[in-house]
């Protein structure tokens, strides 16, 4: 028998980072018994290494519980979890999509951010009763009614009654419990209709294989139904379906308004993709769900072992997170200095980031990663276009008659102190002023046009510096847009090094080859030789500089007594040569390819 | 024919810099000569009737000990092996540690080459490395040795020392060339782990030139040399025509020699086969063997042919006369050049070979800087690749 749709509330938590959206979900689970005190793990819904020490969520994921109210009735609450970085957005409003309410954190002692602000807006777009909650009220700096007049002047909901609570402590956690039943709408669907199911997070597991989570809208599924995945088409019979509690726990049936897991015996989570629609093969929905996206690779780097011997084991390694993981795309490249290794595709620096972490992390490998790149389309005299991925494989200027580059528009909310700094940070990355809006008297909210070249390298690093912190930032992909690029190529004693190649606006061309000749001169050990290190655009030189050769590489003393240690001693010097990549005849420390990037030219 | 090396242990006090096997002078230096003398019984009986072209007393500071300790070891030697009869017999010293009755004993025992440890002649850059001598002192020493007979002489310069400028390593050479010694060493100070100026450089409480500047120091240091008619033979060697120092060519040559004392290194022919051995490295583990009367041996390793080719060009190259192609070829039957031959062409497209003389595998001056660096392109050879 199946739960009371009328006693069921699917919601999930909208926080910006640390202002308190995990801790919250682990102080329901305790009031609601879900889990027993001393079996929490601190914050039970992070659990990756990574996402605990980043304190984001990287994947969604979802928790059962039952709230029993004080009107006498049992309610089933299905929490569902949100990714919290701009990189995952799309996830994030798939998320949503499973919802009908939205708790918003707000911090008491900070206001609303940037993100917040982007996931609120993704919440009322879909339909969502959002519930405010203002947290950390517990700390001696909590304004928490200037917290509550911001998210009425800001958001432009009622947030005169908000609870105030401390997630921390404990404080009034109840009262957002009871207010989740009265807030959030119960599901409506029909479970005797065509089955749909909304993919919002899927997992592969050993033994299982790919797992969906899904909300069904509509109709029931159970073990033994065949079902259809709506994009792919593809069809599977389920093995198993359960729910969040908090771990896999097998039911009988998933019926309309429910949330929880769908097996089937699925190889990868390519075929479950986030955003698709899940019905019956027998008895198809008309229409899928609506809002589904393919996950497109917005950057793109060349990942290469450190030692080439290493190159099988990379790419299982790969092939592994792949199972996990459909949005990392990755194919083999060859590069003249690198060696063999693979260009991959992700969804933004932090995915491409958490990717090459756990490759180090989790499978022990020793990476040389290079620059980041965004997708740029090409456009040449011949009219072709052509999707440029890999700076090296842009054609000759010559052959091309223009160009486009991915443009972003930017969130940017901050106290006004630092407005001025602010702005100057998005004019130096080509940024093109859209509008300012007060918030309050001391706080803006910035809109910018920015080229997302400009915001893939340390851009976000420098307006927290900027800002001391303060300043949050947001953006959502806009199109593209024609520009002037050129490619920007690095000499090594005369020979091109393709792996430092990089596409740049024609403006920042000279700054950005001076920038990292500099930085190459750096990194790059003295050698036997003098080293030229020239920037060129096409074959005209823009910067130059120079390592000078070592001068004395000889052991001032070597008797009878040396001689053994003088043997080990060179053993040890080749070891360290072999951590060098050889670009020519110049030996390059392979974390020379990447810091090249922590350049803001 | 060998040459023989006698190692002391004893200092008055141990340098700041130095990381060689050495202790200040205490009770077991009677001990200690009462070792070695039991050594060399040993291995008489083990080499019997090898010839010995050179003997060195090296240290430490050999004349930490008495005279007459050195020269009842001396004897003891030449009792155990025919000594050829134009033998070098070189001893290290230092100022302050002999006086003249002492030199005079030593030169009369047999000791014909001198080494003495100067440094600097500058008392303040002594000081900062904690010589315990003044440059008053080296001098007094100086005139001693050579009113005691001593006509072959060394004398230990170094440069990149803290505080030391290129102005002072160059008066350094002037003044020490002006006294006319047959020969002269000139290091460059290698910071050694573990010693206390490693410990005050680390710390910051001490900082040492510049390597630009030191190599600087270096180059002008050779170019003065030079000119005052000591000629480069080796790294870091100068000596007056005739005069290279023939016990250490042995080194250089990768002769066979036998290491005596602690920590002593030997390289012998023992059953046809090539092996390199050391003695225990520590005093009390030294003289407990020979007081049990066993060899004082820690390791001993075989050194097989293509390990032996290496150490050859290892070793040779430091020399500005280089390697003897045919000398090489004579000895293990293939050609030095042939057989390292992407190592040599990859170092003669820098620029590093003297082709002067083909005979010779010669290193010119810039390849010299480079050594280590060509060295470990000669180690990238591999056995296995050698066998086919």
């Amino acid at each position: 028998m199946n739960f009371d749709p009328n006693l069921i509330r699917n919601f999930s938590i909208i926080a910006h980072i640390d202002h308190g959206k995990s801790t919250l979900a682990d102080r329901m689970m305790e009031l609601t018994d879900t889990v027993a005190k001393r079996d929490m793990e601190e914050q039970l819904l992070d659990s990756m290494d990574i996402e605990r020490e980043r304190g984001i969520t990287i994947k969604a994921s979802a928790v059962r519980m039952f709230y029993h109210h004080t009107d006498g009735k049992t309610y089933m609450f299905n929490l569902i979890d949100t990714p919290g970085h701009v990189d995952f957005n799309y996830e994030v409003s798939r998320a949503l999509a499973a919802c009908e309410g939205a708790v918003l954190v707000v911090d008491a002692t900070q206001g609303i951010e940037a993100q917040t602000l982007a996931n609120v807006y993704l919440a009322v777009d879909n339909g969502l009763e959002v519930l405010p909650v203002v947290n950390k009220v517990d700390l001696p700096s909590a304004e928490p009614e200037r917290v509550k007049k911001e998210i009425e002047d800001v958001i432009g909901i009622p947030a005169e009654d908000a609870p105030c609570i401390s997630a921390k402590t404990g404080e009034n956690v109840s009262e957002v419990l009871s207010r989740i039943v009265d807030t959030v709408p119960a599901p409506t669907g029909d479970p005797d209709a065509p089955l749909k199911a909304l993919i919002f997070d899927c997992l592969y597991d050993n033994y299982k294989g790919a797992l969906s989570y899904v909300r069904v809208f509509d109709g029931t599924v159970k073990t033994g139904t065949r079902i259809r995945m709506m994009a792919s088409g593809s069809e599977f019979d389920v093995t198993e379906v359960g729910v969040f509690a908090p771990t896999w726990k097998p039911v009988d049936s998933l019926t309309a308004g429910e949330v929880g897991y769908i097996a089937a015996s699925i190889k990868s989570v390519a075929e479950t993709k986030v955003g698709d629609t899940i019905t019956e093969a027998s008895r198809p929905a008309k229409e899928a769900l609506p809002g589904y996206k393919q996950a497109n690779s917005m950057v793109f780097c060349g990942v290469y072992p450190a030692d080439g011997a290493h190159y099988d084991d990379l790419k299982e390694a790969l092939d592994k997170l792949k199972l996990n993981d459909a949005s990392l795309s990755y194919e083999h490249e060859t590069s003249a200095a690198l060696g063999y290794g693979f260009r991959c595709g992700f969804l933004g620096l932090l995915h491409m980031e958490i990717i090459t972490e756990r490759l180090e992390r989790e499978f022990d490998l020793d990476l040389v990663t290079t620059a980041p790149s965004v997708v740029y389309h090409v456009y040449t005299l011949d009219g072709q276009k052509i999707v440029i991925d890999n700076p090296s494989n842009l054609p000759n200027a010559a052959e091309i008659d223009y160009m486009e580059e991915p443009i972003v528009k930017a969130t940017i909310m901050t106290p006004s102190e630092y407005v001025g700094t602010i702005m100057e940070l998005c004019q130096n990355n080509r940024g093109v002023f859209v509008d300012m809006q007060y918030i309050e008297a001391d706080r803006v909210n910035l809109h910018y046009v920015l080229p997302l070249n400009e915001i893939i390298y340390d851009f976000f690093d420098s307006l927290k510096s900027r800002s001391r912190g303060y300043a949050s930032f947001d953006y959502e992909l806009s199109g593209y847009a024609k520009s002037e690029l050129v490619r920007l190529d690095f000499l090594l004693n005369g020979e091109m090094c393709d792996a430092l190649t990089t596409i740049v606006h024609k403006d920042r061309a000279y700054a950005k080859g001076r920038a990292v000749a500099e930085k190459l001169k750096d990194v790059i050990p003295r050698q036997q030789f003098e080293i030229p290190i020239q920037a060129a655009i096409g074959s005209k030189i823009i910067a130059r500089e120079t390592v000078k050769a070592v001068r004395k590489d000889v052991l001032a003393k070597c008797y009878g007594g040396d001689i053994t240690r003088k043997k080990k001693l060179l053993e040890k010097q080749k070891e360290g040569k072999k951590r060098m990549r050889q670009v020519g005849s110049v030996a390059v420390p392979s974390d020379a390819f990447m810091s090249v990037l922590r350049i803001n030219g | 024919m060998i040459g023989v090396y006698v190692h002391i242990p004893y200092c008055l006090r141990k340098c700041r810099y130095c990381d060689f096997c050495s202790v200040p002078i205490d009770e077991t230096a009677g001990r200690y000569r009462s070792a070695l003398i039991k050594e060399i019984a040993l291995v008489k009986d083990k080499y019997p009737g090898e010839r010995v072209k050179s003997v060195f007393f090296g240290g430490g500071t050999p004349t930490a000990l008495p005279a007459e300790d050195l020269c009842a070891i001396l004897d003891a030697i030449r009792d155990a092996f025919p000594l050829e009869p134009d033998a070098e017999i070189s001893i290290e010293c230092n100022p302050k540690a002999i006086g003249h009755e002492g030199l005079k004993r030593l030169f009369e025992a047999g000791f014909n080459r001198l080494s003495i440890g100067l440094q600097a002649t500058q008392n303040e850059l002594l000081r900062r490395i904690g010589r315990v001598h003044t440059f008053e002192e080296f001098f007094a020493t100086y005139q001693a040795a050579r009113e005691a007979g001593f006509t072959n002489i060394n004398i230990d310069l170094m440069h990149g020392l803290p505080g030391q400028t290129q102005d002072d390593y160059l008066d350094t050479i002037r003044t020490v060339a002006a006294l006319g010694p047959t020969h002269i060493s000139a290091y460059s100070l290698i910071l050694e782990e573990g010693t206390p100026l490693y410990d005050d450089v680390i710390a910051g409480r001490e900082t040492l030139p510049d390597p630009d500047a030191v190599a600087d120091m270096e180059d002008a240091g050779m170019d003065l040399l030079e000119e005052l008619g000591y000629l480069r033979y080796e790294v870091s060697n100068f000596a007056k025509p005739g005069f290279a120092c023939r016990h250490n060519l042995i080194y250089w040559h990768n002769e066979p020699y036998l290491g005596l004392g602690v920590a002593a290194h030997s390289s012998m022919v023992e059953d046809g086969f090539w092996v390199r051995f050391s003695n225990e490295s520590n005093i009390p583990a030294y003289l407990k063997k020979l007081e049990k009367g066993k060899l004082p041996r820690a390791e001993r390793i075989l050194v097989n042919t293509f390990e032996q080719m290496f150490e050859s060009v290892m070793l040779g190259l430091r020399l500005v006369e280089g390697i003897d192609r045919a000398a090489f070829s004579a000895r293990f039957g293939c050609d030095v050049i042939e057989t390292y031959l992407e190592a040599y062409q990859k170092n003669d497209r820098f620029g590093f070979w003297d082709h002067s003389d083909p005979a010779y595998l010669r290193l010119n001056r810039l390849g010299m800087d480079h050594l280590d660096s060509i060295l470990r392109d000669f180690r990238e050879r591999r056995l296995i690749d050698f066998l086919r």
